[in-house]
């Protein structure tokens, strides 16, 4: 009889998220492609390589763990090979620890595809035992979603939710205070696989946990000291090691190492664009949105490249941030053969926006910052915006500023009437034209040529040509003297014959004219 | 057995008075009826601050259409184009521009009355871009997409009818305003109404020399989907250093409408 501690009420209620031959599910997640082929997961180099992990099919044709790469290649001759991705485990971890996340705000990190969630604050969503039965299966629902085989054991002491978690049927629920006769029937390795103190408890004549466990508490703490009095807690169900939460990593990662060095653009893209779907979900999970994609490429035969993209707002359409990603890398290409790459998604909030009822509808924030993106990616940053005035007199310069649009009124105001301003097309560059000029100061009534000059650089410009009807001026402008570029002007507005008005203006310091607007 | 009961056995209450008369008048005509959910919505026109060109259109730009205004160097379309925005930015709403000849001038439109801060500026290299930005403008929401093609030669040619075609069923879709200004017909079927511009007299002030003091313009209906056409409207811009502030009061109610007679002899 194992004798009780009466602590049994006081312990919480934990879940065990274990993902099984976690190094395969984590490529696989990488590659979903290889799901149904044989494959088997490598570990080690050259001739020390062993088989950690392998699928169905492999395990089917014998390939087991441990077995070297000969050997498992003897057994299945078409085995696909990959050997461990730390990038692809640590991506598929933080997913994990992502989807337990979404389930309560303390959850344990254990690693290698382990994950404990502290169920204190989930009894009213899930009261019971039925309820711990629903979040089991819920858990793994969320699991499947995000591509990961999750098992899921309950229990009050984490020994005992791992172990339940490792058992078929998933969810297995341990009922509160009967953690010590679940694990009762388990070998001592179970304990603690890693301490000679197993060992120890062997020559002692001991085999399970349930014979461990039947020791007085306090021959085994004279005996063992502190650990295996602790040791002996566990046994009887008693876990007193504490859940340790953790902190949210500051960004979102995903990426793998790549079996054959990619050369060109095009299938880099093919196996990036999954990784951004993953990311892009696992965003979406979290209620953030991608504010700076990093990426790092690890290059043939050593180094690395790295480029980041700052986004307009945050966004998680993972088409727009392939489109930036494609357009970067054509304009900043690595120079070398692509061995691995990692995504790094640096989150933030997505923009939200208060509905009005009566005043415009305002622009949803989301779609208004995919959009953005996905304009940069067409146009080039330099190419949308928010217009903004420049504080100089050459009527061709501008700026842009992001464009961030106030929110609407609330109430509609009453439309009214344009000012009936008369604009002008500014023409960007200055078109160059030849100016005939009846003598050295040209006035209304004097007649003037204007004539296009002619550029052999393949683009079709507008053509200005006729003679000159009225013509007004001269202004003067004169600006940015003091830098490398001033402009010395003198202004013409002109009406020719054909029809049109443009402004003209001849630069004093060479004398050449160029038409840089259209009054229309 | 079942019996029928007739509704006027049944002592019903007396129908409760329409509890939309107790709302706001601003609210008012927003509040529907269960019944009237199922009918399409009434798109109210998007005003557009160019009196002609609301007459014309019945009251503005129709959402959910594609409107075309064509006009020549100097026939003021991108007074026009200002004079749009402006009144869609005044009254809050969010404005794209795409200017594929990249010829807006911040100052002046801020000079037009636009709100800067509610409009995007989209300045795409070719139509094809310019057309793939329009879209997805008009999948953000923008309830304005004004697109201008520029001057001749258009940089990459009209654009392959089936896009605008699209881009007319994406305005549709979104109950958006979408104005094309062109130098020509670009957008072919696709334009629910389309508006020529031709370009008026040139007011030059003689005061000593000769200074620019604006220009006039015609406005015509050249093709409206399912309404009459023909019907003409003269309209004019002034230099902001006009002194010919008047006849254009502040801010610009009726314009002028110039004598389309003078339109035989100009």
């Amino acid at each position: 009889m194992i004798p009780p501690l009466g602590l049994e009420t006081a312990m919480p209620r934990l879940a065990c998220l274990a993902v099984p031959l976690f190094p395969l599910a984590a490529r696989l997640r990488s590659e979903p492609e290889l799901t149904r082929e044989a494959l088997a997961i490598l570990e080690g180099n050259g001739q020390a390589a062993r088989v950690v992990a392998s699928t169905r099919a492999a395990r089917a044709a014998g390939v087991r763990p441990g077995l070297s790469l000969p050997q498992a290649r003897a057994l299945c001759p078409k085995l696909a090979v990959r050997t461990r991705d730390g990038t692809c485990e640590r991506a598929a971890q933080e997913a994990l620890l992502e989807i337990a996340d979404g389930f309560s705000p303390r959850v344990e990190d254990a690693g290698d595809g382990v994950a404990y969630i502290d169920l204190g604050s989930l009894d009213r969503r899930y009261p019971g035992a039925a309820g711990e039965v629903s979040l089991g299966r819920d858990l793994a629902q969320a699991g499947e979603a995000r591509s990961l085989p999750v098992r899921v054991g309950i229990a009050s002491s984490k020994l005992a939710a791992r172990v339940a978690a490792g058992l078929p049927g998933s969810p297995v629920i341990v009922p509160a205070g009967e953690e010590a006769l679940f694990l009762a029937p388990l070998p001592l390795a179970r304990l603690a696989p890693h301490l000679e103190i197993s060992g120890t408890l062997e020559r002692w004549g001991l085999s399970s946990i349930g014979d461990f466990a039947r020791l007085a508490p306090a021959e085994v703490a004279s005996r063992l000291g502190r650990t295996g009095s602790d040791l002996h807690a566990i046994a009887r169900g008693l876990d007193a090691r504490p859940l340790v939460p953790r902190e949210p990593p500051p960004s979102f990662e995903e990426g793998m190492s790549l079996e054959w060095p990619l050369a060109s653009l095009e299938p880099f893209l093919f196996v990036g664009r999954a990784a951004l779907e993953r990311l892009c979900r696992r965003l979406e999970g979290a209620g953030l949105a991608c504010l700076r994609l990093e990426l790092d490429l690890g290059l043939e035969p050593e180094g690395h490249l790295r480029r980041a993209i700052d986004l307009p707002a945050p966004t998680r359409d993972a088409k727009t941030l392939l489109a930036l990603l494609r357009l970067d890398l054509e304009a900043h290409p690595p120079g070398a053969p692509v061995v691995g790459f990692l995504v790094r998604a640096h989150p933030d909030r997505p923009r939200e926006a208060q509905l009005s009822l009566l005043g415009p509808a305002a622009l949803s924030p989301d779609r208004l910052a995919t959009t953005l993106a996905r304009l940069f990616a067409l146009l080039g940053a330099e190419r949308v915006g928010s217009p903004s005035p420049v504080d100089r007199h050459r009527p061709e310069a501008s700026a842009l500023v992001a464009f961030a649009p106030p929110p609407p009124p609330d109430v509609r105001p009453a439309p009214h009437g344009g000012r009936g301003l008369l604009g002008v097309r500014v023409l960007r560059p200055p078109l160059s034209i030849e100016v005939l000029t009846g003598g050295d100061r040209p006035a209304a009534e004097t007649p003037l040529e204007v004539r296009p000059v002619l550029r052999d650089d393949g683009e079709r410009r507008p053509e200005i040509r006729g003679s000159v009807r009225v013509a007004s001026g001269p202004w003067a402008l004169e600006d940015g003297w003091w830098t490398d570029d001033p402009a010395d002007r003198e202004y013409w507005d002109v009406e020719l014959a054909g029809g049109g008005v443009y402004r003209l203006f001849r630069d004093r310091r060479t004398g050449d004219w160029f038409a840089d607007g259209i009054y229309d | 057995m079942l019996h029928a009961v007739r509704s006027a056995e049944i002592d019903l209450p007396a129908f409760p008075p329409p509890a939309r008369t107790a709302l706001p008048e601003a609210l008012r005509a927003r509040v529907r009826s269960a019944r009237e959910i199922g009918r399409r919505r009434e798109r109210e026109p998007l005003p557009t601050g160019v009196p002609a060109l609301d007459r014309l259109l019945e009251g503005g730009l129709p959402r959910g259409e594609l409107v075309e205004v064509l006009g020549a160097r100097s026939s003021g379309r991108l007074s026009l184009v200002l004079d749009v925005l402006a009144a869609a930015t005044a009254a809050g709403e969010s404005a794209a521009l795409v200017d594929l000849g990249d010829h807006l001038d911040p100052s002046q439109a801020a000079a037009a009355g636009c709100d800067l801060a509610r409009l995007l500026w989209v300045r795409p290299q070719k139509v094809e871009h310019a057309l793939a930005a329009v879209e997805m403008l008009l999948g953000a929401g923008f309830q304005l997409v004004v697109v201008d093609l520029g001057l001749p030669p258009v940089r990459g040619g009209r654009g392959i009818e089936a896009g605008w075609l699209r881009l007319a069923r994406a305005a549709d879709a979104q109950g958006a305003a979408l104005l094309v200004s062109a130098p020509y017909r670009a957008s072919g079927t696709a334009a629910a109404a389309v508006l020529e511009l031709d370009r008026g007299p040139v007011h030059w002030l003689r005061s000593g020399s000769a200074l620019l003091g604006g220009l006039g313009g015609f406005l015509t209906l050249e093709k409206r989907r399912g309404g009459a056409t023909g019907r003409h409207a003269g309209i004019s811009w002034r230099t902001a250093e006009s002194p010919l502030a008047p006849p254009l009061p502040e801010p610009c109610g009726e314009g002028v409408d110039f004598d389309l007679r003078a339109r035989a002899s100009a």
